[in-house]
């Protein structure tokens, strides 16, 4: 076996310096029962690098992808440009496949990236502080909940029904088997509406969430928000999905968010169909002390110079074990090294092109609908609902759609089983050309 | 500190932070490159102006991330790597963390275009070939652990404990059991245990280990009752011991109406060579970056996969993969599952690296894996165990336990041992872990490294020893004085926190 260095001849001396007579015996604690035959369990037979190399191939082969389709698809993923540095960057050993930090003295690169990449977080979303990584922005939207809860002492949830179904799917989850109320505000609408969130907040609310721009694409002013959040004492959680946003329109930190949390999927990372992601979390200095997570901190060496930590360990489980602020462990290292690249290769204004291109292909796009289609009024980021009269109507511009390979958009009862299966939630990113927009319209009223 | 925080010189700083000790260069943080943001990278895309809808919300003040050229950015990632030790550069012994070899064929197949650049939503009949690889993996990693029920959604193997524990909580809620709120769980175990029945909302009793390091039968039964929901035991336990009592140890614990969580953090001992679910455990969590070789990555990303009997296999979280005739499909609802714990089906592309890994292997030489760890961890117990203290007897399974003990009457602590192993070329064992003895090393081979990589470790540790018993104790305390930094004051780091940098 080609990832095994020893020899038959090495085995042997080793087991005879031992002093075992053979392999049984370094197994003899393990109760006869239990032994299985070798060979015996039913997996495939073993494959050569080049037997892997053909049957993955022959998968891939078999997936549409956004090298050979066009992507209309967003939702919480996102097809972003990923610069050919940010692959080298994580593909290299060292960065690879090192642990967790836990010797700083040899494993000073990862953690200076986790300090340049929670920088660049906090100047991003505009807030204090960034730990360094959630799973991704479901959970990260539970552990902030779990957070306010702490920080609060009070034990009330209040959540926008315009935050993505599957993060509030994935909080209520989270939520369901601790004390407290959990309350799900429905908005009526293919937005956020302030007011019935805001109505729903009562002395025992330990935060609100909502998501900016929300589930729908609607960018809004989280102001109201913020006096009623001041009003309450409760906090204020900004979720989002596709932090690029944040280099067009106001960031959540300068909105008065107290903890946000989202998708940093979009700086750099493949969808990899679900995975591996990156959650976003940053919240208020003065918080700092009840945020979950790993965390990379500013320090000195026996000799003066600067270097950098894991710190604030003992809000985690190694230490605190069952009062932990979170049962996080392992989390998404590799991914912070990824958005760090990316965001130093793309700067302020790489950055704002991306934004800029990601929002000017959707205005293009909806200013060109033809009259069967509906959407909604109002600021959108890169995201929006497109409405048909009806089901059929929907999928038959899909199926046309995917047949001149371009995924339109996700049935909006996909993500929402409860929506009506008539909304298309349509995406764009600086991915989409203006030549896309056109065949789009163009099959739009071809299935008219 | 204060000097490092003082921006009065900036070139000051960043020439101090841009010198070269031979060619292990210093590099300044990306915010002290002191120059004009060079021509942006070129991005495709739609132009145009934006509607005044939306310019309404502008930015006011720009994020301020810096801009480097792209050499630049390389240069900057490249040396910091340097810096780095993984299991590329060498040894990596650290005990429950199975540091092994990650195939490159793993990262290539992992990042063709048809596996890393497709949307979770995607259609269905646009997915086949990843949902058959994903399908594939649920079913290996039920096999291989017996329990054949498997969810892939775990993103990592705290979130699978949690997982676990929820669909355990579920199964006794569905008996009418809702007072089964508490977990058992060894003094031995990984802090992610307590952590985790926490979050699920249970509380947790600490069992004391027994002489040998393993779960005391007494102190077990002394605890099992009306309220107990589960017990949570790693096996092998992370003294490195085989808990043998486990056929006994999960009769009691069903006996009582509860339920066994499988910790599988330690999974790489029995690979191949025996399955959880045959002994008795109703549930565990398989680190896939641990027995099945993806990469760390510096802290992330894993996956959890949890796979669970029939008892609970009605618990499990959706989505959930299935497969009918000859294609696959998304299962998204069931009345029983405890609902999503994930916002997508989970670390697709770390799991299909343990399919690559576990095709590669094979049903002929999977039980390698497990067969060439216990050699190597009972070859270094072996080597090391008359120089240094051996808290439980007997053979080891895939890491083996020491303490200091010997090497604190010279006045010489574990973090000592770990920093000088550092100048001697080694990534340090597991310290002070677990928290049962006193100044623990936990080492875990692993069985991708070489006779002589073992032997070059141990002759490096019997040096250690040596110098402690010779009272050469000052290279010791020093130690590191070898890498790219000296130890780093963690103290000084928690106390006034600085966790970015400024504006």
């Amino acid at each position: 076996m080609r990832f095994l260095p020893h020899t038959d001849s090495d085995r042997s001396a080793m087991l005879d310096a031992i002093g075992v007579s053979g392999m049984r015996e370094l197994f003899v604690d393990i109760p006869a029962e239990f032994h299985i035959e070798k060979g015996s369990l039913a997996l495939a037979d073993a494959l050569s690098e080049a037997g892997i190399v053909r049957k993955f191939s022959k998968a891939a082969e078999k997936n549409r992808n956004a090298t050979n389709s066009c992507y209309f698809l967003g939702g919480g993923t996102y097809h972003h440009f990923v610069p050919a540095v940010v692959d080298y960057v994580i593909s290299r050993g060292e960065f690879l496949t090192a642990y967790t930090p836990y010797q700083p003295e040899i494993a000073q690169g990862t953690l200076q990236a986790l300090f340049e990449f929670q920088t660049m977080i906090t100047r991003l979303t505009g807030m204090d502080v960034s730990n360094a990584s959630m799973y991704e922005a479901a959970t990260a939207t539970a552990e902030a909940a779990l957070m306010a809860r702490r920080v609060s002492r009070k034990t009330k949830v209040v959540m926008a029904g315009s935050v993505n179904p599957r993060y509030r799917s994935v909080t209520a989850n989270y939520l369901s088997r601790l004390d407290g109320q959990y309350v799900d505000v429905d908005m009526g609408c293919f937005g956020t509406d302030l007011d019935k969130v805001i109505a729903a907040i009562d002395e025992h609310t330990a935060c609100v969430i909502v998501q900016y721009p929300d589930f729908y694409g609607s960018v809004y002013d989280l102001a109201p928000l913020r006096v009623a959040c001041d009003a309450a004492k409760c906090l204020m959680v900004v979720a989002f999905s596709d932090v690029s946003a944040f280099a067009l329109i106001e960031p959540p930190g300068a909105m008065g968010a107290d903890i946000t949390v989202g998708s940093g999927q979009s700086l750099g990372i493949p969808m990899a169909f679900g995975g591996p992601h990156l959650g976003l979390f940053s919240c208020k200095q003065k918080y700092v002390r009840q945020m979950p997570g790993r965390v990379c901190g500013l320090t000195t060496d026996a000799d003066g110079k600067r270097g950098f930590v894991l710190t604030l360990s003992t809000r985690e489980q190694h230490i605190r074990r069952e009062k932990a602020t979170s049962n996080i462990c392992t989390n998404q290292g590799l991914m912070c090294t990824a958005a760090a690249t990316y965001l130093a290769l793309m700067g302020d204004t790489g950055l704002a092109t991306v934004a800029h291109h990601s929002a000017a292909a959707l205005q293009s796009l909806l200013s060109q609908l033809p009259a069967h289609i509906t959407t909604t009024a109002g600021a959108h980021y890169n995201e929006t609902i497109l409405s048909f009269s009806d089901q059929s109507g929907r999928d038959r511009f899909l199926a046309a759609a995917q047949a001149k390979n371009m995924f339109a958009g996700i049935p909006l009862e996909k993500i929402d089983p409860k929506a009506d299966p008539s909304h298309l939630l349509v995406t764009t990113t600086e991915m989409i050309e203006a030549e896309d927009i056109k065949d789009y319209i163009t099959l739009l009223e071809a299935t008219k | 500190m204060s000097h490092t925080l003082n921006h009065s010189d900036p070139n000051h700083v960043a020439q101090q932070y841009s010198s070269t000790q031979g060619i292990q260069h210093e590099e300044p943080l990306l915010f002290e490159y002191h120059h004009d943001a060079p021509e942006s990278i070129q991005l495709p895309g739609v132009e145009g102006a934006l509607s005044a809808d939306l310019t309404r919300f502008s930015r006011s003040t720009p994020a301020n991330i810096p801009s480097l050229s792209e050499p630049e950015t390389v240069r900057h990632f490249v040396r910091m790597s340097q810096w780095n030790h993984g299991i590329e550069t060498g040894f990596y012994p650290l005990g429950s963390c199975t540091m092994k070899y990650n195939p490159r064929v793993n990262e290539k197949v992992a990042n063709l275009p048809g596996l890393a650049h497709i949307h979770p939503d995607q259609p269905e009949d646009s997915v086949q070939g990843v949902l058959k690889l994903l399908y594939e993996t649920q079913g290996w990693l039920g096999e291989i652990v017996g329990l054949p029920y498997v969810t892939l959604q775990p993103a990592a193997g705290a979130h699978g404990e949690l997982t676990g524990l929820m669909m355990i909580r579920a199964c006794l809620d569905a008996r009418g059991e809702h007072q089964r709120r508490t977990v058992l769980v060894p003094d031995s175990a990984h802090g992610t245990n307590p952590a985790s029945a926490a979050l699920c909302g249970m509380h947790t009793i600490e069992l004391k280990s027994g002489a040998d390091g393993r779960i005391d039968l007494d102190e077990l039964k002394a605890h099992l009752n009306h309220e107990t929901a589960a017990l949570m035991m790693t096996n092998p336990n992370t003294a490195g011991a085989f808990e043998s009592d486990v056929k006994e140890i999960c009769q009691l614990v069903h006996d009582a109406g509860g339920l066994v969580y499988g910790d599988g953090a330690n999974l790489n001992a029995l690979v191949g060579v025996a399955r959880p679910g045959d002994m008795g455990i109703d549930c565990l969590h398989i680190n896939v970056h641990k027995t099945f070789s993806t990469p760390h990555g510096g802290g992330g990303p894993g996956a959890g996969p949890v796979a669970v009997n029939a008892t609970l296999k009605d618990y499990l979280p959706v989505p959930h993969i299935v497969k009918d005739a000859d294609a696959y499909h998304l299962k998204t609802c069931s009345d029983t599952s405890i609902g999503s714990v994930l916002g997508s089906i989970g670390q697709s592309g770390v799991l299909i690296r343990a399919n690559a890994y576990i095709a590669a292997y094979g049903r002929q030489n999977l039980h390698k894996i497990a067969e060439d760890a216990v050699l190597n961890a009972n070859y270094v117990l072996h080597r090391l165990k008359d120089a240094y203290h051996v808290p439980f007897d007997g053979i080891c399974k895939h890491e083996c336990l020491l303490t200091d003990a010997i090497q604190n009457k010279h006045g010489i602590k574990t973090l000592d041992i770990a920093k000088r192993l550092i100048d001697l070329g080694f990534h340090p064992m597991t310290i002070y872990f677990p928290l049962i003895v006193h100044g623990a090393m936990l080492i875990e081979p692993t069985e991708t490294e070489s006779r002589a990589t073992l032997d070059s470790f141990c002759d490096a540790m019997l040096e250690i020893a040596t110098q402690c018993q010779a009272g050469e104790t000052e290279l010791l305390h020093q130690a590191p004085v070898k890498p790219f930094r000296r130890r780093l004051d963690e103290t000084q780091a928690a106390r006034k926190p600085v966790l970015a940098w400024p504006t």
